[in-house]
C-alpha cells in the first residue's frame, strides 16, 4: 500500500504567495497611484486639467447677450460652439461650450476667463476604479482583491523560519510597527 | 491571468471610451418621470409644497462638483436662480464636461435647515448677485435651503 504523500503547507504557503502576489501587482498600482492622487485632491484635481485664460473685457452688463457673445468669440476666437448661457448674478455672465469649457465674465472686474477642461488620462481610469465609480461589475474585482491582499498579509507571516521569521523578535519588531502607526492615529 | 486580462480590458475600454462620452446622452439610476415636471422657478416660489413629492425638474447644467462630481446645479427658468441636485459621493458620478448640456432629474426635494448666521450670509449673497443689498440685521429668523436629492438624471448630449 503506497504511503499517503503530506501536504508540504510551508512550500504550499510561499508559492500561493508569490503568484497571488505576481496577480495582485497591476491592481496594487493602481490602487496606490489613485490613492495618492486622490489623497491630494484639496492642491490638485486628479481627474481633470482645467486650463485657464484671464482677458481685459470690457462691455457693460447691460450688452444683450447676443452682442456680449460675440465679442466674448472674438476674445476668445478658439472656442468651440457655444452651448448655452447662463446669467449667475447681475455681475457675472457664463457662457458654455460643446467641449465643457466655459467663459465667465465678471463685469465688476472687467475680466473675462477662460476654462477649458481635459480629463487626466490614466488618472481618471484609475480614480474611476479605486472610488468604484464603475459599479457592479468593480466591485466583485475589488472584493476579491481585498481577500488576495488579505491572505498575502497573513502568509507573510510564514514564508521564513528561522531567526528573520516573523515570529522571532529579530524581525517581528516590524509587525508591532506597521500595527502601531495606524493605532497612534485613531487613539491620538 | 483571465481576472488580469480582464482588469486590462477594462482599463483599456474606460480609456478609449471617454472621449466619446464628451458628445453622449448620459442616464444616471432610475428612468426620468416627465409627467411630474415642475419648473424651478415655480418650485423655489413655494418648496415646501413639493417637500418629499416626486418631481422632474430640467434645466441647464451651470455648475458641476470638480472633485466628486456628486452634485450640479441646474439653472432656473429665472434669471439668477439655480438648484442644486445632489447625491451621496459615489452614488451618481457627474462628469465636469457635463456644464452647459441640457439635463432632466427625478428625485425628492429635500430640505437643508440653516443658522441664523448661515441664513445671513445667504440672503446677502443672493440679494449681491441679484444687484441688491440687504442689511444683515434685518434678517432675524433662519431659513431653509432645497436641494434635489435624485433617483434618476438624465444628461442630454
Amino acid at each position: 500500500m503506497a504511503k499517503k504523500k503530506a501536504i508540504n503547507w510551508f512550500k504550499l504557503n510561499r508559492t500561493l504567495h508569490r503568484d497571488i502576489g505576481y496577480l495582485c501587482i497591476g491592481l496594487t498600482l493602481v490602487f496606490a497611484i489613485s490613492g495618492i492622487a486622490l489623497n491630494h485632491r484639496g492642491d490638485w484635481n486628479p481627474n481633470y486639467i482645467v486650463e485657464r485664460s484671464e482677458k481685459a473685457f470690457a462691455e457693460s452688463g447691460k450688452a444683450p447677450d447676443e452682442q456680449l457673445n460675440k465679442a466674448l468669440l472674438r476674445l476668445f476666437p478658439h472656442t468651440p460652439p457655444i452651448k448655452a448661457s447662463y446669467w449667475q448674478s447681475v455681475n457675472q455672465y457664463k457662457l458654455f461650450f460643446d467641449n465643457g469649457g466655459a467663459i465667465t465674465v465678471n463685469f465688476s472686474q472687467k475680466s473675462a476667463v477662460y476654462e477649458h477642461i481635459r480629463e487626466r488620462v490614466v488618472f481618471k481610469q484609475f480614480n474611476t476604479l479605486h472610488l468604484n465609480e464603475a459599479k457592479k461589475g468593480w466591485l466583485v474585482f475589488s472584493d476579491i482583491y481585498a481577500g488576495l491582499l488579505i491572505f498575502l498579509a497573513l502568509s507573510a507571516l510564514f514564508m521564513v523560519k528561522g531567526k528573520y521569521s516573523a515570529w522571532r523578535f529579530k524581525r517581528g519588531w516590524l509587525i508591532i510597527v506597521g500595527g502601531a502607526i495606524p493605532a497612534v492615529y485613531i487613539f491620538m | 491571468m483571465k481576472i488580469i486580462k480582464k482588469i486590462s480590458l477594462l482599463i483599456v475600454t474606460l480609456i478609449v471610451i471617454s472621449p466619446a462620452a464628451f458628445a453622449e446622452e448620459i442616464f444616471f439610476g432610475e428612468a426620468i418621470n416627465e409627467k411630474v415636471t415642475v419648473n424651478i422657478s415655480t418650485l423655489l416660489a413655494n418648496p415646501e409644497q413639493y417637500l418629499d413629492k416626486e418631481i422632474t425638474v430640467a434645466g441647464t447644467i451651470v455648475g458641476v462638483c470638480s472633485r466628486r462630481g456628486c452634485w450640479v446645479d441646474i439653472a432656473s427658468d429665472a434669471k439668477f436662480e439655480k438648484l442644486r441636485i445632489k447625491v451621496r459621493d459615489g452614488d451618481m458620478v457627474f462628469p465636469i464636461y457635463a456644464k452647459g448640456r441640457q439635463a432632466l432629474a427625478t428625485g425628492k426635494l429635500t430640505a437643508i435647515e440653516l443658522s441664523l448666521e448661515q441664513t445671513k450670509k445667504y440672503k446677502t449673497d443672493l440679494a449681491k448677485r441679484r444687484g441688491e443689498t440687504i442689511a444683515p440685521e434685518s434678517i432675524t429668523a433662519p431659513m431653509s435651503i432645497y436641494q434635489l436629492s435624485p433617483t434618476g438624471v438624465k444628461v442630454l448630449g
